[in-house]
């Protein structure tokens, strides 16, 4: 009997020890975005933040992840009743206006002007209010086989068939160009010819890797494409104009390639983890992936297949120019933070120039001004080109912060791969997308 | 004669009774006000009564017949033949493990296993530049199936539902199996009856609520399929694989939805309800 007393008595003390962790430890509870670099670089920060001498016990930073895999849906949920489960939670530009509503303003102080530039800062801002430091920007590179490339633009035989494929599978007269100055049709072509199903003697097997699962962010990657052709979600009188030609032109060319075998059969289930993986293992010429997978793709130990051979530049060109999505990722205050002191000091100390640094050294891509990038370029080159691309071609599409943004990012998701997969005509998937934007942006 | 009274019988439901109501009974009573209510994720505490209009739309809308028919057929198809499969290993393995019962655990290995985390493991198995099984395919055929486009998805979909759930149809039909009296094997055996013809007249008559059963539960497990699916596919292009459950998830969270994401869930569970009737109509038949 006692020994069943005993052990029920120790069994209750590890249950309430295991369940309830923030009763003993009165800190700053962050809610960050899980996996990939992002959580590397909050890791490293954080530690760095808990080793200063300044920072009393109470106000040291714990981090909480949770799947990425429908992370927005939970976070909404969360915070919608009422959490107090962690203090600092993850913003993105594109959630703004539907987390506003729970979370409270920051003022990070005059200097984090300096450190992020002011256009970066506006990432993070819903009604002209501050809502959190910008961590990470995300565009998209167009990563492409240098060794591929530069065989094709040497070798006449090759020239010549690659303008036949131009001509019979886009009905243009195309010659191979250097990638800083491809147009779509220029990618388009390429990755033709560096298909098996088109072209027998290519050395790899598809001449590209199309994220195409329905999935929201897959539509933030594809969208670069119709809006270099002009494309926007609404115009200025707020009429939505997804049924415009510079989508048909987009989607048509997605599908086309599709259809011709230029990506691989499953990329209507593929997002970024199966990009990185085809063209990883060296069996596609091109890709159009965020920014977050330079650090991988580049690196020979963790793809040793393609890393010395990879280039990266912008996204291809369309008759508007070269346009790159960007979003910021960051970290703001929740309304009903336990510790909003805490937690405000932390967002502070991580909008200054040395936690940037810090953050960008442990593998974050924060969007840094030019004299700030600087003093990383030789460790990051990539973050030069992040800043450049997004100075001179990012966007953000006319109403791509309203309070319903992720769900039409879901709607055009659903619809579009519909068309790529067959499922329903262009005019279909283009007039259930414009219904159901309209209805999405009068809420 | 009775073992207890009636007042002793209720006295022993009554904590029963007030477990079910307090814990099952109030969140259905809650759902049941949302799903007749205009409600959001800001106004969950004060939801206004609005009639069934959130029935009316959820059965107006294409897309929830759509994830009908997918779990309807996907339900049906992975009870029917996770139960052919269970009822074969059974019939055959029964002599076997009844010498190595070591073997038993290796083959309960799948359902050890998350959905969510088989539908990742199918992910990497099944990619063709990082799974094995593309990868042989193209060492020996010089070509795999896109396993996960459009047209091959589902049947993916219900060969990974069945590799993880046979066991569990198996583990029943061999408790049923091995539980048949010897004695009335022996007798059809001395009566000249072939194994197939006992089988056939009377060791599956006798397993027959068991067989009923399990492919209830089988259909019921399938017709709510959420997580395998969802990390395979997700919603599959232009929602092609969408099952009830995410049809529910992507109404409620997505959509923001929530009396209308209720109301399919009360729709699915009256649906439910109702094959839990026939199918107990059903067995209550074969017994008499």
């Amino acid at each position: 009997m006692k020994l069943n007393r005993t052990s029920f008595s120790a069994a209750a003390v590890l249950l309430a020890s295991v369940a309830l962790p923030g009763i003993s430890h009165a800190t700053v509870t962050v809610l960050g975005w899980p996996g990939g670099s992002e959580e590397t670089a909050l890791r490293a920060t954080v530690e760095a933040y808990n080793a200063q001498s300044g920072i009393a016990d109470a106000d040291k930073v714990e981090l909480l992840f949770f799947n990425r895999d429908g992370f927005f849906d939970k976070l909404q949920a969360d915070m919608a009743a009422g959490s107090n489960a962690f203090d600092v939670n993850l913003v993105a530009t594109y959630s703004v206006g539907r987390y506003a509503p729970y979370m409270e303003p920051v003022d990070l102080g005059a200097d984090a002007g300096k450190v992020f530039g002011e256009s970066v800062l506006k990432t993070m801002q819903f009604d002209g209010k501050q809502y959190g430091v910008p961590t990470d920007l995300s565009l998209h590179f167009m990563y492409y086989r240098k060794d591929l490339v530069d065989a094709l633009m040497q070798d006449n035989a090759a020239k010549k068939k690659y303008a036949e494929i131009a001509k019979e599978h886009l009905g243009k007269d195309l010659q191979p160009k250097d990638p800083d100055s491809w147009t779509w049709d220029d990618w388009a072509a390429t990755t033709l010819y560096f298909s098996k199903q088109v072209n027998s003697e290519s050395p790899v097997r598809y001449g590209t890797v199309l994220q195409m699962k329905n999935l929201l962010f897959n539509m933030m990657v594809f969208q670069s494409l119709p809006r270099s052709y002009g494309a926007d979600w609404m115009d200025k009188d707020g009429n939505v104009t997804v049924d415009s030609d510079a989508y048909r032109t987009g989607l048509e060319l997605y599908k086309k390639l599709y259809d011709a075998g230029a990506s691989p059969k499953d990329s209507l289930s593929y997002e970024y983890a199966e990009t990185n993986a085809a063209y990883g293992a060296g069996q596609a010429a091109t890709a159009l992936q965020w920014n977050a997978a330079a650090a991988d793709l580049t690196n020979a130990e963790k793809t040793p297949a393609v890393a010395a051979v990879t280039g990266i530049v912008a996204p291809p060109a369309g008759p508007n120019g070269r346009a790159d999505h960007i979003h910021g990722l960051g970290l703001g205050l929740n309304k009903n933070a336990k510790n909003k002191e805490g937690a405000v000091k932390f967002l502070k100390w991580l909008a200054t120039e040395d936690a940037a640094l810090l953050y960008a050294r442990s593998r974050g891509s924060p969007a840094l001004a030019p004299d700030v990038a600087a003093k990383v370029s030789k460790e990051r080159p990539d973050l030069v080109k992040l800043g450049e691309f997004a100075s001179q071609y990012g966007y953000v599409m006319n109403g791509a912060t309203s309070a319903n943004a992720l769900s039409i990012y879901e709607l055009q998701a659903k619809e579009f791969t519909g068309y790529w997969a067959g499922q329903q005509s262009l005019e279909d998937a283009l007039a259930h997308t414009k219904t159901g934007m309209q209805d999405l942006l009068k809420k | 004669m009775a073992i207890v009274n009636r007042a002793e019988g209720r006295a022993y439901l009554t904590p029963l009774v007030g477990f079910l109501l307090f814990f099952l009974g109030f969140p259905a009573a809650v759902n049941l006000v949302y799903s007749i209510s205009t409600v959001s994720f800001e106004t969950l505490r004060s939801p206004s009564l609005s009639g069934f209009g959130n029935y009316a739309a959820v059965l107006a809308d294409r897309e929830f017949w759509g994830a009908v028919s997918f779990s309807m057929r996907f339900g049906v198809l992975t009870a029917v033949a996770e139960c052919l499969i269970g009822l074969f290993l059974a019939v055959f393995l029964t002599p076997l493990l009844a010498k190595r019962s070591y073997l038993m655990a290796p083959l309960m290995l799948p359902l050890m296993v998350a959905p969510a985390m088989i539908g990742l493991m199918y992910r990497l198995v099944l990619h063709e530049f990082a799974g094995p099984v593309p990868y042989y395919l193209f060492e020996w055929f010089g070509d795999s199936p896109a396993f996960l486009d459009v047209e091959n998805a589902f049947r993916t979909l219900l060969v990974v539902e069945i590799l993880q759930w046979t066991p569990f149809a198996f583990l029943l039909f061999y408790m049923a199996y091995a539980a048949i009296p010897l004695e009335v094997r022996e007798a059809a055996s001395l009566d000249g009856a072939s194994a197939l013809k006992a089988l056939w007249w009377i060791e599956l008559p006798l397993m027959l609520p068991t067989l009923v059963i399990a492919f209830f539960i089988r259909f019921i497990d399938g017709f709510r399929v959420f997580d395998n699916v969802y990390a395979l596919t997700g919603s599959g292009a232009g929602g092609s694989t969408t099952s009830l459950s995410i049809y529910i998830y992507q109404a409620f969270f997505k959509g923001g939805a929530i009396g209308k994401a209720v109301a399919a869930s009360v729709v699915l569970f009256l649906a439910s309800l109702a094959v839990l009737y026939g199918l107990n109509w059903i067995t209550g038949r074969g017994r008499r």
